[in-house]
């Protein structure tokens, strides 16, 4: 058959040429003559006429191989006003067509979004055309115009849109070769829309290069804005669609943030992560997820889990060059896993960008270092009473007149404690919610604020009454509990400069002003200014007329001050005082006092006075579950602080809970990712105190490798000792012996003095290795060196009864009970004097187990019953029944009872 | 596969013209990669959802190859009439894919992993487009080009024309023709159901 056809279309084929070139008549006759001269011939080239005419009027193989929106099915199609002209292009979520108005009114070109039902469905109808005219108001010459969107008689949802002509913004660059520069540059003008929309409360959701157009005038236009928010099947709070393939995928993975990928929440950090992505991909020509591209599994766990490379590892080498350092921590912040993280706002983002452009040092590099565990450990101020006013500010006016009416100090208290009931920034959320975003998750606090600031400027405008003065200090303190430090020392300074214009009888108010512009100062380091202005407010607050939370105001960022000055016990005053006129004027929320509760423990806790701090912070942390609020980041910062001051005191299985109830909170807050590696360290060298040395030093590696993804140096150099107490235990001891190595170069390279109490922790520990091994000898000579150490040393008041029990227990090995005794005895007495009256310490357990048994080994059996029974006393509450510590006292004791 | 640079796939341009069997089939190669590579390019800027024209893929493929050395570079009207026919091969082993999976075959993809291109016609009936293809370019190169320019790369005739240097007519007349062959070769091959 095949051979025949083959055979049949050579010989005909060249006669078919003539014959189609033929008009029909022609053709006939020209078939006739053909005929009488070869039938056969002719029979074949019919045959394949008849071929081609059925050929012509079928669709075989008609159109082409590729899909195109049917232009005949809807050309013409009346959606809306508007009817369809032409198609000019395809998206993922419909096509687009290219449209005229029909009622009469001119608005030049358009552009029709049809989309797919689907993703509307039948409740979202109404909300759909609601949400349009809602995004519809959003007004920006660089963001392309949403004009109006609704569903068409026949059930379609469409969008109409001003149409962009232009290129998408990575073809653009690389058509006109742009370098590294002009195209940072370029970026920056794709921000500015974008953090105008967010100013108005509008996230995008789905920016990616097709929707980044550049025009032929070198003008950049977003496409799409709001958009997928309006595709919402689901009313709950910002739940973005699913990003599988079946579904028609209406967001591009390629950008989507971890967060997004994850659990579906959308934020203004969800659009500072794809702009992050963007300026990868226009930096280097490649995707951060690399190879992980091509396969959407892949791809969503690259997002979710895998750091992208830097830009300048794998960009071309010229490129790399300029890409290295502010540039590569400017992207790498930006696409942080974390969106607590990023960039809190795009603004911020740009003035980094532009700082670089003009070679000025940026803000990313500082933030690597600023992250939770140093928040962990010296911050957890939060919005004060005062943070209730920014609530008034906002809330359309009606409010904050009814707040200036309430001028006089009684009345304004009361106010304040209606107010006071919002203080947080959880509260001013909802509350700002409930008015300004009607639909979505919370924004970033950060978002928040900026529109705050912006509201009252528009409000106040010109005017510098006390109420604007008092608003510009609420925000300023909440820029600051946001770790804005910046914008909060911005803010706060203006805050002072309009307060000094006012008139006398508002004295307090600038005295308050005073006080949080030095609060903010002394995070900057600007300590003198900061104690000038302290000192300034605290003499100018008439005592007798002054309302009482404003001086309670003032107390608390002269403690703050006094502390980050390193005045510790003049922090705790401060803290006190602060405390104590709230209580007695019985006013101030539950979260005040809490917060003022908080305070006076983190002051004691500085100063070392961990007894006091401890019983402060079981104070703060019933004021906290009174509220409501035991499962918050406040309360696992809490905890964490809490958790150090009851290890230090010798509670360390107390402390061991803590530590984990803190690290519960913070990992059902994100996705694990956000326990802080200081937490973490604290919990595994608490675990390995307990005597789980296995399970502690997991731990501590997990820290170990959490702080050097985040750059936290302190955390990894502490590491080093509790990682080598952990392998000790285990008997690893040439690990131990690397690890402390270490720890001593790093301590040397820091230019520590030699007697340092580093140099006395490690070679504490550096005993008890040797004395694992069995070299009493070295083990002897390092416990001297550790006591030499701490016994000089001013700082090392907990440091010191620990080297001397080290000592203790190095002589006991050696069989040097006279030592022993005495080491023992005096680390007791230190210890002692230093515990709270009535505790049961594991600190006091191992000194009586140490003296113990020295008496023992001397003979002095009845001394060594009785001290052997107090050791148990103390290390069966404060270690457990079954830490090997126990265990030993009490095999110890069971032998010296007689019969 | 390592990927070709841009002047050897020129240098077997140059040699495949000229005849050389083993330059064509590297330079085939060489440009399905190239084709392959661009396409998941495009789908990494716009993410899924996304159709990719044949046209555009191959203006891209062009420009991107010829970018850098526009002299070492065939014209672009020889380059996509040889270019046309890798396309050709590509949306074949793709639909052959799809059918793969279809019947839960295990078949190792050779062709784009994911759904570059949006080919909306019946699978099977491209399998056996392309058998007749091979046939039809084996007895008449031309109008097997014609074929692959219109419907495997969706240029018009007119462009055809311009390509080709032919009159439209022409052109026209050789996608009758070459119809007309296909359709006969496909029904007397036609499988039982």
């Amino acid at each position: 058959m095949g051979q025949n056809r083959r055979a049949s279309w050579q010989s005909a084929s060249p006669y078919l040429d003539t014959a189609l070139d033929l008009p029909p008549e022609e053709r006939a006759r020209w078939l006739a003559s053909l005929r009488s001269e070869s039938p056969e011939l002719a029979a074949q080239v019919e045959r394949w006429l008849r071929e081609c005419q059925a050929v012509e009027g079928d669709e075989f193989l008609e159109g082409a191989a590729e899909v195109e929106p049917a232009r005949s099915a809807l050309a013409g199609l009346q959606v809306g006003a508007y009817r369809l002209v032409e198609p000019i292009g395809h998206g993922g979520m419909g096509s687009v067509w290219m449209a005229e108005r029909t009622d009469g009114r001119f608005e030049g070109k358009v552009a029709v979004k049809l989309l797919n039902a689907a993703l509307v469905g039948r409740a979202g109808e109404e909300r759909f055309a609601r949400e349009g005219r809602i995004l519809a108001r959003l007004a920006h010459p660089q963001i392309a115009h949403l004009l109006d969107a609704g569903v068409s008689s026949i059930g379609q949802p469409y969008l109409v849109l001003e149409h962009v002509e232009g290129e998408e913004i990575d073809r653009y660059c690389d058509r006109r070769g742009l370098g590294v520069h002009d195209r940072v540059r370029l970026f920056l003008d794709v921000l500015a829309p974008v953090a105008h929309a967010h100013a108005n409360l509008v996230v995008h959701r789905d920016l990616k290069p097709s929707n980044v157009l550049v025009t032929g005038s070198g003008q950049v236009k977003l496409l799409d804005f709001g958009i997928a928010r309006l595709l919402d099947a689901d009313d709950s709070a910002g739940r973005a669609p699913r990003l599988t393939r079946e579904d028609d995928a209406v967001l591009t993975p390629a950008y989507a943030a971890p967060e997004q990928v994850s659990r579906g929440e959308v934020t203004t950090a969800t659009d500072v992560y794809a702009l992050g992505v963007l300026l990868y991909v226009l930096l280097t020509g490649r995707h951060p997820a690399g190879d992980a591209l091509t396969s959407p599994a892949a791809l969503l766990d690259s997002i979710v889990s895998v750091e992208p490379p830097k830009m300048s590892s794998v960009a071309p080498a010229a490129a790399a060059r300029l890409l290295r350092g502010d540039l590569d921590t400017i992207v790498a912040q930006a696409l942080r896993k974390e969106p607590g993280r990023r960039y809190q706002s795009v603004t911020v983002l740009a003035d980094d960008l532009r700082r670089h452009l003009q070679h000025e040092p940026v803000s990313a590099r500082a933030d690597a270092y600023t992250y939770r565990a140093a928040k962990f450990v010296r911050r957890n101020r939060t919005a004060t009473a005062m943070g209730a006013v920014a609530v008034v500010v906002l809330v359309g006016g009606v409010v904050a007149t009814s707040w200036q009416a309430a001028r006089a100090a009684a009345e304004r208290d009361f106010a304040m404690r209606q107010l006071a009931r919002a203080e947080s920034m959880n509260d001013l959320n909802t509350f700002l919610l409930s008015d300004a975003a009607p639909h979505g998750r919370p924004f970033t606090a950060g978002e928040l604020l900026n529109q705050a600031e912006a509201l009252l400027n528009r409000q106040s405008a010109g005017t510098a009454d006390d109420v604007t003065v008092e608003s510009l200090i609420s925000i300023g303190r909440q820029y600051r509990s946001q770790d804005e430090d910046a914008n909060a020392r911005r803010v706060l300074d203006r805050a002072y400069e309009l307060a000094l214009g006012l008139p006398p009888d508002r004295a307090s108010t600038r005295a308050k002003a005073a006080c949080a512009l030095a609060s903010a100062l002394v995070r900057g380091d600007d300590v003198p200014r900061a104690r000038a202005l302290i000192d300034e407010a605290l003499a100018a607050m008439p005592t007798d007329r002054t309302p009482v939370l404003d001086r309670v105001f003032c107390e608390q960022c002269a403690s703050e001050v006094m502390m980050e000055a390193g005045e510790a016990e003049r922090g705790i005053e401060h803290a006190l005082t602060a405390e104590r006129l709230a209580a007695a004027s019985g006013l101030g929320s539950g979260l005040l006092k809490m917060t003022l509760a908080m305070d006076v423990a983190e002051a004691y806790r500085m100063a070392g006075r961990n007894a006091e701090a401890s019983a402060a912070f079981e104070v703060a942390f019933a004021r906290l579950t009174a509220l409501g609020r035991e499962r918050t980041e406040k309360a696992g910062t809490l905890l964490n602080n809490w958790g150090l001051a009851r290890f230090l005191l010798g509670h360390p299985v107390e402390a061991e809970q803590m530590f984990r109830r803190a690290v519960d909170i913070a990992s059902a807050d994100g996705a694990g990712a956000s326990v802080s590696p200081m937490l973490t360290l604290n919990l595994a060298r608490t675990v390995i105190e307990n005597g789980r040395a296995a399970e502690g030093l997991e731990m501590a590696e997990r820290a170990v490798d959490d702080a050097r993804k985040a750059g936290d140096q302190l955390v990894e150099v502490q590491s080093l000792l509790v990682r080598s107490a952990g392998n000790r235990e285990l008997g690893h001891f040439s690990r131990s012996d690397e690890l402390l190595a270490q720890f001593e170069r790093v301590q040397k390279e820091r230019g520590m003095p030699s007697d340092h109490i580093a140099f006395a922790a490690l070679a504490s520990e550096r005993a008890a290795v040797a004395l694992g091994r069995g070299d009493f000898s070295a083990a002897a000579a390092a416990a001297d060196n550790a006591v030499a150490i701490a016994e000089a040393s001013r700082q090392a008041r907990d440091a010191l009864p620990r080297m001397l029990l080290r000592r203790a227990n190095v002589a006991l090995a050696a069989g040097r009970m006279a030592v022993a005794t005495t080491d023992a005895t005096r680390a007791l007495a230190l210890e002692q004097a230093m515990s709270e009256p009535g505790s049961r310490t594991s600190r006091l357990g191992r000194c009586y187990l140490a003296l113990g048994e020295a008496h023992r080994a001397e003979g002095r059996s009845a001394e060594a019953r009785a001290t052997l029974a107090d050791a148990i006393a103390h290390l069966e509450p404060s270690l457990g029944a079954d830490h090997v510590l126990t265990v030993r006292a009490r095999e110890l004791l069971a032998a010296l009872r007689p019969g | 596969m390592d990927r070709p640079t841009d002047t050897s796939i020129a240098l077997l341009f140059a040699s495949a013209e000229r005849g050389d069997p083993a330059s064509g089939s590297a330079l085939f190669a060489a440009l399905y990669t190239e084709l392959h590579r661009i396409a998941q390019r495009e789908l990494g800027r716009q993410g899924w959802g996304v159709s990719i024209g044949a046209t555009s893929l191959l203006h891209e493929a062009y420009l991107d190859l010829s970018r850098k050395d526009a002299d070492a570079f065939p014209d672009r009207n020889r380059f996509m009439g040889y270019a046309a026919r890798v396309m050709r091969g590509l949306i074949v082993d793709y639909a052959r894919n799809r059918q793969a999976l279809k019947r839960g075959g295990q078949f190792e993809l050779t062709a784009l992993s994911t759904d570059a291109l949006d080919v909306r016609v019946d699978d099977r009936e491209l399998t056996r487009v392309s058998e007749a293809m091979d046939e039809l370019a084996d007895l008449e190169p031309d109008l097997a080009e014609v074929v692959d320019l219109k419907y495997f790369c969706g240029f018009s005739f007119e462009e055809i024309a311009a390509m080709k240097n032919l009159s439209e007519r022409t052109v026209r007349r050789h996608w009758t023709k070459a119809r007309a062959y296909l359709h006969t070769a496909i029904r007397d091959t036609a499988l039982p159901m």
